[in-house]
C-alpha cells in the first residue's frame, strides 16, 4: 500500500519517536495511529450524516409513491438548467478539493491554497444559484408549509393538487439542510485556506484537509441524489 | 499510509473520474426526457448511485483505504436502504385490511357530511332493518347513534 | 502466557495519602470543567445523570402516589399528563440512553483495552457540554408551559399543541449529539487504541457490549435528529409531512420515531449485557462460557434491532403485511437475547459463586430481564398485542427490561467499579440490604402492572375503575420500597465518599486490565506503562494466584498484592500493528 519511495516502515517509525512530531497528541503512540483514528472517526461521522439525510429521503419516497403524478408535475416547475448547472459546479468543487489534497500530499502548499480557494468560490457560486432559485419560487408564493399559495402562469396548476405542498416542503427542507451543510463546509474550507497560508500543513500533517475533503465529497454525493429526484423525475 | 509516504491518487485518475461524472450528469438529464415508464426512478437512482460510487472510491480514496472505513460506509448505506424499503412496505400496502384509507382528515369529514345529508333526506319513519337499508352502509362506523328508530 | 511478572510492580496499593492519581493531581473546579481525561468526564456525567435520575424518580413516585386511589388524590389530569411525560422523557433521553456508556463506558473502556484515553478526548468533553445544553433546553421547556405529549411525541397532537413542545423536541435533537459523540469516540477507540496484544478475541465483554451499543448510537441517533427537525418544522411552518389535517401521515411519524427508538432500547440494554458478563465472570470465578457467542450476539442484536421497529405500530394502521413481517422478525430478536442468558447461566454452573452486592444485582438482572424478554415476545405476537397494546402490560414489559434490566445492571456496575472510581469501598451490609429492597420493591411495583394490563387497565390515565384498586395500591407500595432502596444507595454512596474504607487495587480479584494493571485509583495517564496483553480477559487461575481469589481474601491485608500480572509492553509499539485492523 505504501508508495515505492517510502522507506521501510520500521526505520521510519523509530525516527518518528525520536523527534516526536509536534502534532502527535500524548495519548497516541504514532502519527499513523492518530491519522487513522481521525479518518475512521470522520467516516463514522459521515454515516451519521447519511442517516440524517435518509429520513428526508424516506419522506420523499413515501409521498412520491402515493402521488407520483403530482410529484412529476411539481418537479417540472423546478428550474432544470439551474439544477444541472449546480450539479456541475458541485462536482467541480469536489475535484478541486481532491486536487488540494493531492497538492498538499506533495508539499505544494501554494497550489493547495489555490485549490481550496477555488472550492470556496465554487461553493459560493452554488449558493448564489440556489438563492436565485429560492427567490423565483417565493415570488410565486411557493413556500414550504402553510404559506404555500402558488400563483403566476407557471405555478397556478399546483394550487389544486393535493400533495403539491408536500413536494415543496420536502424540496425546501432537503435543499435547505443541504445548503446549511454547504455553508458549514465553506466556513471550514475558508479556515483551512487560512491555515495553509500560515503554513500549518505539509505532507507530514494535513489531517484537517483530508477530513474536510471527505465531508465535502459527502455534501456532493447528497446533491448527486437530490438533483435527479427533485428536478428530473 | 498516513504520512509515511501517503498514498497519492494520480491526477490523471482524478481528472478521468471527473470527466465520467460530468458525462453521467449529462446522461441523467438526457434520460429524463425519454419516457421510461416504471423504469424512470430506478434508472435515475442507478445513475446517481454510479456517480456516488465513483466519488466514494476515487475522490474519497476508499478504494485504496483501510477496509474498516469501507465497511463503515457500507453498513451506513445498508441501513438507509433498510429504512426506506421497510417503511415503503407499510405505505405501499396501507389499508390492505380495508381498515384505513389514504384520505386526509378533511376528505373523510367531507364524506361523512355528505353521508349525513343523504341520511337526512330519507324520512325518519321509513323502515330500516338490515344494514343494507342504510344508505351509507359502506361507512357504517361513522353513523350517528341517535339515528333511526 | 506469563504467570509471573518481570517488572517491578506498579505502586503498592495502600493507605498512602501521598499518591497522586486522577482525582487529586489537579483539584480546582476549573480543572474539572476543562478536563479531557475520560475518567473525569465519566465522573462528571455520573453526577449530572444522578441528578436527572433523582428528578425523574421523584416524578415516578408522585405518579404512583396519585394512583394510590381511584379518582383525584394528588394532582389533576393535566398535571398527571405532564408528570408522566417528563418522567418518560427524562428517564429515556436524558438518563438511560446516555447512562452506562457515558458513566462506566467513559471510565472503564479505555482502561480495559489498555489505552491512555479515548481517541478524541476533546470531543468527549464536548459531549458532556452538549448534554448539558440539552438539559438546559429541557428546563426551558418546563418553564414555557411543560409538555404532555408522552415521551413518544405522536403527531398530530404534538404538532398542534403549544407549551414547551418546541423546546423539548429541540432538547432531544441537541442531546442526541452528545450520544453520537460518545458512540463515535468508542468505535474509533476500540478499533484503533487497543494496547499491544489486545486482539478482538481478548476484549473484555463489556467492551464488546459498548462496541455494539456505539454502532446503534451512531446509526440510529441521526434519525431522531431529523425526526425532531421535521416535527419542529411541522409546528412552526406546518410543512404537512406528519399532520393529517394538512395531508401528512401521522403513521409516518411513528415510523421515524421508532426507527430510532426501538434501536434505542438496545442502546439501553446492550451496555447492561456488557456489565453483566463482567459481573457474572468475576463473581463466579470462572471463565465466561461462550465468549464468542456472547460477543457476537451483541452485534447481532444491534443489527437485528433495526428491523423490528414496526412492532410498536401494530394497531396504528400500518399495513397488515408489514405488521406480520415485523412480528416475525421480532421473534428472532429473542434468539440472541436467549443465547446470552443461557451462557451466563452456564457460567454460573459449577462456578464458585461469591455473593457480593454486584453479584446480587447480576442475579436479579437474570431474573428480571428474563421476565422482560418473555413479556416482550408476548407483546410481539401480533394478535396478542391487539389486546395488550397501550395497557399496563406494555408498561410492565418495558420497565422489566429498562429498570429491572438496564438500571439494575448499572447499579451492579456502579458497585463493582466504585472502588476503582472513588478509591473507597462502600458498606457491604447496607449494599446487600439495598439490593434486596430494590429487588423486592421493583417486582412488587411492576408485576402487578403486568396483571393489570392483561385485565385491561389502559396506560397513561390518572384514574381507574374501582376493580383495579387493589393491584394499583400494591404497585404504589412497591414503588415506595423501591424508592427507599435507591435512597439508601444514595446515602451510603455519599457516606463512602467521605468515610469509606480505602480500597485496594483489586478488591474483587478481577482479571481485566483496569483492575490488574492500575493503582487503586488510576493515575492521570491510566498506566505507568502501556500493558502488553498475553492472555484472554477471564483468566481466573492467574488472578486467584496473584490476588488471592474471590472469597474475600483479596480484601485482607496479608495477601501479597502484586498488581501486575500482565507485563507492560517492552517499548512503545503501534497497537494497530499487533492487534490488527
Ligand atoms: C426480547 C426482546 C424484546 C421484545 C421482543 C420486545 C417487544 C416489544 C414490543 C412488541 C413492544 C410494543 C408493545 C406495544 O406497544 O403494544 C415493546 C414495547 C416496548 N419495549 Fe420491548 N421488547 C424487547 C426488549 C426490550 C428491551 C431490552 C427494552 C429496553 C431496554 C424494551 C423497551 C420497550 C419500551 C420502552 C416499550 C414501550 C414503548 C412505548 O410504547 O412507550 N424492550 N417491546
Ligand atoms: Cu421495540
Amino acid at each position: 500500500m505504501a508508495t515505492e519511495t517510502a522507506p521501510a516502515p520500521t526505520e521510519r517509525e523509530e525516527a518518528e519517536h525520536d523527534h516526536h512530531p509536534e502534532h502527535l497528541q500524548h495519548h497516541f503512540v504514532s502519527s499513523k495511529q492518530q491519522f487513522d483514528s481521525a479518518k475512521l472517526g470522520m467516516w463514522v461521522f459521515l454515516i451519521t450524516e447519511v442517516l440524517l439525510f435518509s429520513g428526508m429521503f424516506v419522506a420523499y419516497a413515501v409521498f412520491r409513491q402515493w402521488n407520483p403524478d403530482v410529484f412529476a408535475a411539481a418537479s417540472g416547475t423546478l428550474d432544470q438548467a439551474m439544477g444541472a448547472a449546480n450539479t456541475v459546479v458541485l462536482l467541480t468543487s469536489s475535484l478541486t478539493v481532491a486536487l488540494a489534497i493531492h497538492a498538499i500530499k506533495q508539499d505544494r502548499v501554494q497550489r493547495c491554497i489555490y485549490y481550496l480557494l477555488g472550492t470556496l468560490g465554487l461553493a459560493g457560486g452554488f449558493m448564489v444559484v440556489k438563492y436565485f432559485e429560492y427567490m423565483a419560487k417565493f415570488e410565486h408564493g411557493v413556500f414550504p408549509g402553510a404559506a404555500f399559495d402558488p400563483h403566476g402562469a407557471h405555478y397556478e396548476h399546483l394550487a389544486e393538487m393535493t400533495a403539491a405542498p408536500q413536494f415543496f416542503s420536502i424540496y425546501f427542507v432537503m435543499t435547505g439542510i443541504h445548503g446549511v451543510h454547504v455553508i458549514i463546509g465553506m466556513i471550514v474550507i475558508g479556515v483551512l485556506a487560512l491555515m495553509a497560508w500560515r503554513g500549518s500543513f505539509s505532507s507530514e500533517w494535513y489531517t484537517p484537509v483530508e477530513l474536510t475533503g471527505l465531508y465535502w465529497h459527502l455534501v456532493d454525493i447528497v446533491w448527486i441524489f437530490l438533483f435527479p429526484l427533485l428536478y428530473l423525475i | 499510509m498516513a504520512h509515511d509516504g501517503p498514498h497519492i491518487v494520480p491526477k490523471s485518475i482524478l481528472l478521468k473520474v471527473f470527466g465520467a461524472l460530468i458525462v453521467l450528469t449529462g446522461l441523467t438529464v438526457g434520460v429524463a426526457y425519454v419516457p421510461l415508464g416504471p423504469l424512470t426512478v430506478p434508472v435515475a437512482l442507478g445513475i446517481a448511485g454510479l456517480k456516488a460510487t465513483l466519488v466514494v472510491l476515487f475522490f474519497m480514496h476508499l478504494k485504496y483505504d483501510n477496509p474498516v472505513n469501507a465497511l463503515t460506509f457500507t453498513i451506513g448505506t445498508i441501513f438507509v436502504v433498510v429504512f426506506v424499503t421497510i417503511t415503503l412496505l407499510d405505505t405501499a400496502f396501507r389499508g390492505d385490511l380495508g381498515n384505513v384509507t389514504a384520505q386526509t382528515v378533511q376528505e373523510i369529514q367531507a364524506e361523512q357530511e355528505r353521508a349525513q345529508q343523504r341520511q337526512d333526506a330519507i324520512p325518519s319513519d321509513s323502515l330500516r332493518i338490515a344494514p343494507s337499508d342504510y344508505p351509507n352502509q359502506d361507512r357504517g362506523a361513522s353513523m350517528e347513534s341517535d339515528e333511526g328508530s | 502466557m506469563s504467570t509471573t511478572t518481570q517488572d517491578a510492580p506498579v505502586e503498592q496499593a495502600g493507605p498512602d495519602e501521598e499518591e497522586t492519581n486522577y482525582l487529586n493531581h489537579e483539584t480546582s473546579i476549573w480543572s474539572w470543567l476543562t478536563t479531557k481525561d475520560h475518567k473525569r468526564i465519566g465522573v462528571l456525567y455520573c453526577i449530572s445523570l444522578a441528578v436527572v435520575f433523582l428528578v425523574a424518580g421523584v416524578l415516578a413516585l408522585l405518579m404512583r402516589a396519585e394512583l394510590s386511589g381511584s379518582g383525584q388524590t394528588l394532582m389533576g389530569n393535566d398535571t398527571y399528563n405532564q408528570v408522566f411525560t417528563m418522567h418518560g422523557i427524562l428517564m429515556v433521553f436524558l438518563f438511560l440512553v446516555p447512562s452506562i456508556p457515558a458513566i462506566l463506558g467513559n471510565f472503564v473502556l479505555p482502561l480495559q483495552i489498555g489505552a491512555k484515553d479515548v481517541a478524541f478526548p476533546r470531543l468527549n468533553l464536548a459531549s458532556w457540554y452538549v448534554y448539558l445544553a440539552g438539559a438546559a433546553f429541557t428546563i426551558t421547556a418546563l418553564l414555557t408551559g411543560g409538555v404532555d405529549t408522552g415521551w413518544t411525541f405522536y403527531t398530530p397532537y404534538s404538532a398542534s399543541t403549544g407549551g414547551g413542545v418546541l423546546w423539548m423536541t429541540s432538547a432531544i435533537f441537541v442531546a442526541g449529539f452528545a450520544n453520537i459523540f460518545t458512540g463515535l469516540n468508542f468505535i474509533v477507540t476500540i478499533h484503533k487504541m487497543r494496547a499491544p496484544g489486545m486482539t478482538w478475541n481478548r476484549l473484555p465483554l463489556f467492551v464488546w457490549g459498548m462496541y455494539a451499543t456505539s454502532i446503534v448510537q451512531v446509526l440510529a441517533t441521526p434519525v431522531i435528529g431529523i425526526t425532531m427537525v421535521l416535527l419542529i418544522l411541522e409546528q412552526t411552518l406546518q410543512i404537512g409531512i406528519f399532520d393529517p389535517a394538512l395531508g401528512g401521515d401521522p403513521v409516518l411519524f411513528q415510523h421515524f420515531f421508532w426507527f430510532y427508538s426501538h434501536p434505542a432500547v438496545y442502546i439501553m440494554i446492550l451496555p447492561a449485557f456488557g456489565i453483566l458478563s463482567e459481573l457474572i465472570a468475576t463473581f463466579s470465578r470462572s471463565r465466561i462460557f461462550g465468549y464468542r457467542a456472547i460477543a457476537l450476539s451483541s452485534v447481532a442484536i444491534a443489527m437485528l434491532g433495526f428491523l423490528v421497529w414496526g412492532h410498536h405500530m401494530f394497531v396504528s394502521g400500518q399495513s397488515a403485511i408489514s405488521s406480520i413481517v415485523f412480528s416475525l422478525i421480532t421473534y428472532l430478536i429473542g434468539i440472541p437475547s436467549g443465547i446470552k442468558v443461557f451462557n451466563w447461566v452456564a457460567t454460573l454452573y459449577k462456578g464458585s459463586i461469591w455473593l457480593q452486592t454486584p453479584m446480587l444485582y447480576a442475579l436479579g438482572f437474570l431474573f428480571m430481564f428474563t421476565i422482560g424478554g418473555f413479556t416482550g415476545i408476548m407483546v410481539g405476537v401480533l394478535s396478542v398485542d391487539v389486546h395488550l397494546h397501550d395497557t399496563y402490560y406494555v408498561v410492565g414489559h418495558f420497565h422489566y427490561v429498562m429498570m429491572g434490566g438496564s438500571v439494575v445492571a448499572l447499579l451492579g456496575g456502579m458497585h463493582y467499579w466504585w472502588p476503582k472510581i472513588t478509591g473507597r469501598m462502600y458498606n457491604e451490609t447496607l449494599g446487600k440490604i439495598a439490593a434486596g429492597l430494590v429487588f423486592v420493591g421493583f417486582n412488587l411495583t411492576f408485576f402487578p402492572q403486568l396483571v393489570l394490563g392483561a385485565r385491561g387497565m389502559p396506560r397513561r390515565y390518572a384514574n381507574y375503575a374501582e376493580r383495579f384498586a387493589g393491584l394499583h395500591q400494591l404497585s404504589t407500595v412497591g414503588s415506595q420500597i423501591l424508592g427507599l432502596g435507591l435512597f439508601l444507595i444514595l446515602g451510603y454512596a455519599l457516606w463512602s465518599l467521605a468515610y469509606g474504607e480505602k480500597a485496594p487495587a483489586n478488591p474483587w480479584g478481577a482479571t481485566t486490565l483496569e483492575w490488574t494493571n492500575t493503582t487503586a485509583v488510576p493515575i492521570h495517564h491510566n498506566f505507568e506503562r502501556i500493558p502488553l496483553v498475553t492472555r484472554g480477559p477471564y483468566d481466573f487461575h492467574l488472578a486467584d494466584e496473584v490476588f488471592g481469589g474471590g472469597d474475600g481474601e483479596a480484601l485482607s491485608d496479608d495477601v501479597p498484592q502484586i498488581p501486575d500480572p500482565a507485563p507492560s509492553a517492552p517499548s512503545e509499539t503501534d497497537p494497530t500493528e499487533s492487534a490488527g485492523v
